[in-house]
């Protein structure tokens, strides 16, 4: 009978947050139970199964994965970016800000996928406009809040790159 | 009384240079460790403000400061003088200076008078900690005049300096931290705040590596900024951020699956591939020998130890036997069959792959029609799948309809299957305690029903579950339904010897069997109209489809009747209403739940009338509304009110309606297909639990209750806990708004638990959140335990300022939250008033026994039993209302239906938080267009279910929603106490204005839009039916 313990174990070594891990994992383990179960980073949640709803969104090497679909091993050697890797020094990041100010959460489940899309997306394309807002978390779900907050609070952070501020 | 205190130090500067320094009190008052500003009134006079804080809230304290004699340079003598608390307090410091050597002997003398009762009472013991005080000035003193202490300005000031603590040792600064140098919030801290009284942690680490200072107010810091910026007098209807955000946007909510204990197992269950079979044979021997399995678990071990869940229906729905596993068959795809649980999740998963199940399958029934044949009959105690009946009767149908002008007939009109699927799934952490009893934590989100399912299931008393939630992650009455995966965990943990059993849904599961939004179909709808096109009757038959397991039907049965006649003021209706089971996923209830589907009807009779005598919607509407309140129903429901013509005369200048009417008449000349519609639908709150009766006389369920409980904690906090289990509704910071309001504070000093706890003992029967309650009930039962406390603080303060209740008020002073003698000084903080009652206890009159300053307040709303018989009474304490307008154009080739616009209009009453309640209606209104044009459970005709990912559900993206236009009115609820009405369920209004709207363009296809989703499938179907022209007929009797 053949059962997952008969697959040795790998060993990875990846940067989460600015922090340098090196651990045995299991090969089939996913990039999302990694960073959940063996980092403790629980930020970073699980929503559905077909990788859909990004509730698990995260960066790696600066790019929006789905780290549900994707093995820990996969990011070998990258530089992984979570939702707590957002505040800086005591210092929200203004997309955090801007989502409670404009009150762009409520059961607070998908903000950090969404935040890590917007986060991405601001990264190439600070002044985003409203369609490519749209574009950026189509593959977010957000089951409360309509989107419609979420896109205000992206928005304001883009129009204030755009202001130049 | 008076403390003295007195002492000698030695310091390198001769005598003239710290002469120099003492007796001049611009450079001695900087030396007081808290020292904030100084502001001199005379040479010889300072008024010194120092920090002090209580709580969160940071002040500053006054202290006249006056050199009162000096003789150069031997000698000088301070004064300092300051009120508090009603008292006040005297310090005399004096200093001699003596050479010795090339420095200074300086000899010192300090006094401290306390004057006020207070004050006194506090002093025992005080001594030695004063001194102690005393003793830090000193040193402050010896730094300042050492040679490093000289070179700078004088050292930062200290944490918790000398005055500090000794005004907190009198009652007035529990707290110490700096004026506006809070630190960042401290991770651990708060995690360890989060599970606070909960065996296990969260998380085994998170953010950055640094022991930073260990403050309080980590946890509130975004809040009180947020409370900064606002700056309000009032806090109830402010558009105020949440507090729930500060830790939700970092990532640090505790969802049920972050949550981890040492020794913790998991949990996997296999369940049935078919919708009905016989379970023949279970063998679990391979799955028990892969490494890491504890053990499984099958139905009939379950059910030799357990009890089969209550259930709610009368006669031989009583005969039902539902378990956590299926027992001898299962009855749904999807329905659990055998659990296993293992060392870690994947195992788990892995040897539920090696579980062996033989099915012998069975006849199926998919639907209302087959279900009613009962060739395939579900439930065998039951006898048949007719799961309830009973007919609604009001006014005189008959005579309305002999004395008609038109007859409108509909043959069929089918509301779908489909649910809100929270993205967070079903979860759970049980652990069998030795002593017997288990405790949840889990994501249920009525709990104190969940918890009288489970203890007569599992044979415990109902002490004996602890159940707790923290951060759900959106329920919208979903999550009502998962108490049997409770009870399974529970049951796991038990057979695992009692190490803690995690189990978290999938979404497969999740679709298969966490619980759909019921279907209904309504036949033989017959609409009885006057010759303007006002409804005087309605008759049809209504079947519920509730799945394979009732669970909280057949309450569904009759909670629609909350809104018999929906915003219209006929008097004349019969419904034959029947619930059937079937072989598919188990019902729950969900957002809009039973009112929606009856909402949706009557739309569409309105619409379907409407077309069908040529009147426009909006005066079919208009002709039709209740506009007298409060309006008592047909079945004696009272609306308590609204202005549904204003909310559409709003909604037509919101979305610009005359505009849209000339594209409209010029898109149809170019042949498109373009409509307009508009939904106007009810949203019921606060259910009197009687009606419950009318689907079973022999339920002891009535009224309703919602607890708070809210206290002074030992340090002076006000902390708040709820019975509610908010998933994402901000119920922390609206609490906090109408405590802040109550108390004349600010919300971010009030500390609001979150969630659900058996054992903080703010629990009722009833308590959770469900049916659009939580600003009446939940409110109610703050606003009523803060009167309570306010009772108690006042006794207490009057006897410490020796003054009259009547001459009180509750404030902000200095020091923080205070009563104060109006028009004076006087005054006492919430640290003191709690000190007399938990730590300086002494010499208070007797009658003070009785206070606690820990208050629980019931509230129960004024309902009376309704007419079982007669199916009447007062269902529902409030009714928010939307109306809701869409422009839609559905395309002529693909069928595909494009939002064009769409307008919304809410009515809740009087708002507690106009950005949550804004947020709501967006949330609601997003489930509403998601179901109305893509998202449903599919079932073929063996009961398989073709929706069972979101991949192939769809739930709706920001990609499909089209931008929203808001706005509101407010009527004010007669019937709570702060006019709010419950809200955020919504009433399914998208719903209502999609299919009015698509009705309206095809209106020229002889299309009758008679399903309430509205796919391009769907469209294609409606457009191609042979019957379409013949599903409605009007038989007028005029002219």
């Amino acid at each position: 009978m053949s059962t997952p313990d008969a697959i040795p174990p790998v060993t990875i070594e990846l940067t989460v947050n600015g922090r340098k891990y090196c651990r045995e994992v299991e090969p089939r383990l996913l990039l999302v139970e990694f960073l959940r179960e063996e980092l403790g980073l629980t930020g970073t949640h699980i929503g559905c199964d077909t990788s859909y709803c990004g509730a698990c969104t995260v960066q790696l090497n600066g790019a929006p994965i789905k780290s549900c679909t994707l093995f820990a091993v996969q990011a070998d050697g990258g530089e992984v970016l979570t939702v707590e890797g957002l505040e800086q020094d005591g210092e929200l990041h203004p997309l955090q800000k801007s989502f409670s100010e404009h009150h762009g959460l409520q059961c607070g489940y998908c903000t950090p996928g969404m935040l890590m899309s917007a986060h991405a997306l601001l990264a190439g394309n600070p002044g985003a406009d409203r369609k490519a807002i749209k574009k950026a978390i189509a593959g977010n779900v957000c089951r409360c809040t309509g989107y419609q907050n979420i896109l205000k609070a992206i928005e304001a952070v883009a129009n204030d790159a755009g202001e130049g501020k | 009384m008076e403390m003295k205190f007195s002492g000698q130090f030695e310091v390198s500067p001769p005598p003239a240079e710290v002469f120099a320094l003492l007796s001049d009190p611009q450079k001695f008052a900087p030396l007081l460790p808290t020292f904030s500003s100084l502001e001199m009134k005379d040479a010889n006079t300072a008024l010194v403000k120092v920090s002090v804080g209580i709580g969160k809230i940071r002040g500053t304290a006054s202290t006249q400061l006056t050199l009162q004699k000096k003789t150069e340079p031997t000698h000088a003598t301070y004064l300092g003088t300051g009120k508090v608390m009603g008292g006040a307090y005297t310090m005399i410091s004096s200093y001699d200076l003596e050479p010795k050597g090339s420095g200074t002997l300086v000899k010192w003398r300090g006094e401290v008078q306390l004057v006020g009762k207070i004050l006194s009472l506090a002093g025992g013991g005080m001594q030695g900690y004063a001194e102690q005080q005393i003793n830090a000035v000193i040193t402050s003193l010896q730094q300042a005049m050492s040679p490093e202490g000289r070179r700078g300005a004088p050292a930062p000031a200290d944490e918790a300096g000398w005055l500090q603590r000794l005004l907190r040792l009198l009652g007035l600064a529990p707290a110490a931290d700096q004026p506006g140098g809070t630190p960042p919030a401290d991770a651990a801290a708060a995690t360890a705040k989060l599970t606070a009284g909960w065996t296990g942690t969260a998380r085994a680490e998170r953010g950055a590596r640094a022991l930073s200072p260990l403050k309080s107010a980590g946890r509130s810091k975004d809040f009180s900024a947020i409370v900064d910026r606002q700056a309000s007098d009032k806090w109830v209807h402010a558009a105020l951020s949440r507090k729930e955000d500060g830790r939700l946007i970092r990532g640090q909510g505790l969802f049920v699956d972050d949550y981890r204990v040492d020794g913790m197992l998991y949990m996997n269950l296999v369940r049935s591939p078919y919708a009905h079979a016989r379970i023949v044979r279970i063998d679990t021997a391979r799955a028990e020998a892969l490494p890491g399995v504890v053990c499984t678990l099958t139905g009939p071990e379950i059910a030799a130890v357990c009890s089969p869940f209550m259930q709610i229906g009368p006669g031989t729905a009583q005969n039902i036997r539902d378990f956590p596993l299926a027992v001898e068959k299962a009855i749904y795809q999807g329905e659990p069959v055998v659990a296993v649980i293992a060392e870690n999740a994947r195992i788990a998963a892995d040897a539920a792959q090696l579980v062996e199940v033989e099915y012998e399958a069975l006849p199926v029934a998919t639907d209302w029609k087959s279900a009613l044949e009962d060739k395939a009959v579900l439930h065998p105690g039951m006898g048949t799948n007719h799961h309830w009946h009973g007919v609604y009767d009001f006014g005189d149908v008959d005579k309305a309809f002999a004395e008609a002008a038109h007859v409108v007939k509909i043959d069929q009109m089918d509301f779908h299957r489909t649910a809100s699927t929270p993205l967070e799934t079903h979860a759970v952490v049980a652990t069998w305690q030795p002593t017997g009893g288990v405790d949840f934590f889990c994501n249920n989100s009525f709990p104190a029903i969940a918890i009288q399912m489970i203890a007569p299931a599992l044979g415990l008393g109902i002490d004996q579950i602890r159940c707790k939630t923290q951060d759900i992650g959106g329920s919208f009455g979903i999550k009502i339904g998962n108490y049997p995966y409770m009870a399974l965990a529970a049951l796991a943990s038990k057979k695992c010897g009692g190490r803690p059993v995690k189990w978290v849904e999938t979404r497969n599961e999740h679709m298969l069997a966490g619980g759909h939004g019921g279907e209904r179909t309504f036949l033989d709808t017959e609409v009885a109209l006057d010759k303007d096109g006002t409804i005087t009757a309605i008759r049809a038959r209504h079947i519920d489809d509730c799945g394979a397991y009732p669970r909280y039907e057949p309450l569904g049965c009759v909670i629609w009747s909350q809104v018999l006649p929906a915003c219209y003021k006929l008097r004349n209706i019969r419904i034959d209403f029947n619930q059937v089971v079937t072989n598919k996923g188990p019902a729950s209830p969900n957002r809009g739940y039973s009112r929606l589907q009856h909402l949706w009807f009557m739309e569409r009779v309105i619409d379907i009338c409407a077309h069908a005598l040529n009147i426009p919607g909006d005066a079919m509407r208009l002709a039709n509304y209740v506009r007298e309140f409060p309006y008592t129903t047909p079945n004696g429901c009272v609306y308590d009110s609204g202005d549904y013509p204003l909310m559409l005369e709003k909604a037509k200048a919101l979305i610009g309606w005359d505009e849209w009417k000339k594209k409209q008449a010029e898109a149809r000349a170019e042949g498109r297909w373009f409509g307009i519609g508009i939904g106007t639908t009810l949203d019921s709150g606060t259910n009197n639990f009687g009606q419950s009766r009318i689907v079973n006389p022999y339920l002891p369920f009535s009224g309703n209750s919602e607890v708070a409980t809210i206290k002074l904690d030992l340090d002076g906090t006000v902390v708040v806990t709820l019975g509610s289990t908010p998933s994402g509704q901000g119920h922390e910071t609206t609490t906090a708004q109408v405590v802040a309001d109550e108390l004349g504070i600010r919300p971010d000093m009030v500390e609001v638990r979150t969630g659900f706890d058996t054992a903080a003992n703010s629990h009722g029967g009833h308590s959770g959140s469900y049916a659009s309650q939580f600003a009446v009930t939940g409110l109610s039962a703050v606003h009523g335990a803060c009167q309570k406390l306010k009772r108690e603080m006042k006794t207490l303060a009057a006897f410490a300022l020796e003054a009259n209740e009547d001459d009180l008020e509750f404030t902000i002073g200095q020091q923080g939250p205070e009563l104060r003698v109006k028009g004076t000084e006087r005054g006492i903080n919430y640290w003191a008033l709690s000190a007399m009652v938990n730590i300086n206890t002494a010499g208070q009159p007797a009658h003070f026994t009785d206070i606690t300053l820990n208050i629980r307040h019931v509230y129960r709303p004024p309902f009376k039993i309704p007419d079982v018989d007669k199916k009447m009474g007062n269902l529902t304490l409030t009714y928010a209302s939307q109306l809701h307008i869409a422009v839609v154009e559905v395309d002529r080739l693909t069928c595909v239906p494009k939002i064009l616009a769409y307008a919304a209009i809410d009515d809740c009453g009087k708002v507690i938080n106009p950005k949550i309640v804004a947020g709501q209606v967006h949330g609601a209104v997003a489930h509403g267009i998601g179901a109305a044009l893509m998202e449903a459970h599919i079932y073929d005709r063996d009961g398989n279910l073709l929706t069972s990912t979101f991949t192939d559900y769809a739930p709706i993206t920001a990609m499909s929603m089209p931008d929203l236009l808001y706005d509101d009115i407010e009527t004010p609820s007669p019937f709570s106490y702060n006019g709010a009405k419950g809200m955020g369920e919504g009433g399914g209004a998208p719903l209502h204005t999609i299919s009015a709207a698509i009705q309206d363009a095809l209106a020229g296809e002889d299309v009758v839009i008679r399903k309430s989703i509205n796919s391009p499938n769907d469209l294609y179907e409606a457009l191609k039916r042979a019957d379409r022209a013949s599903a409605v007929k009007v038989e007028s009797r005029i002219g």
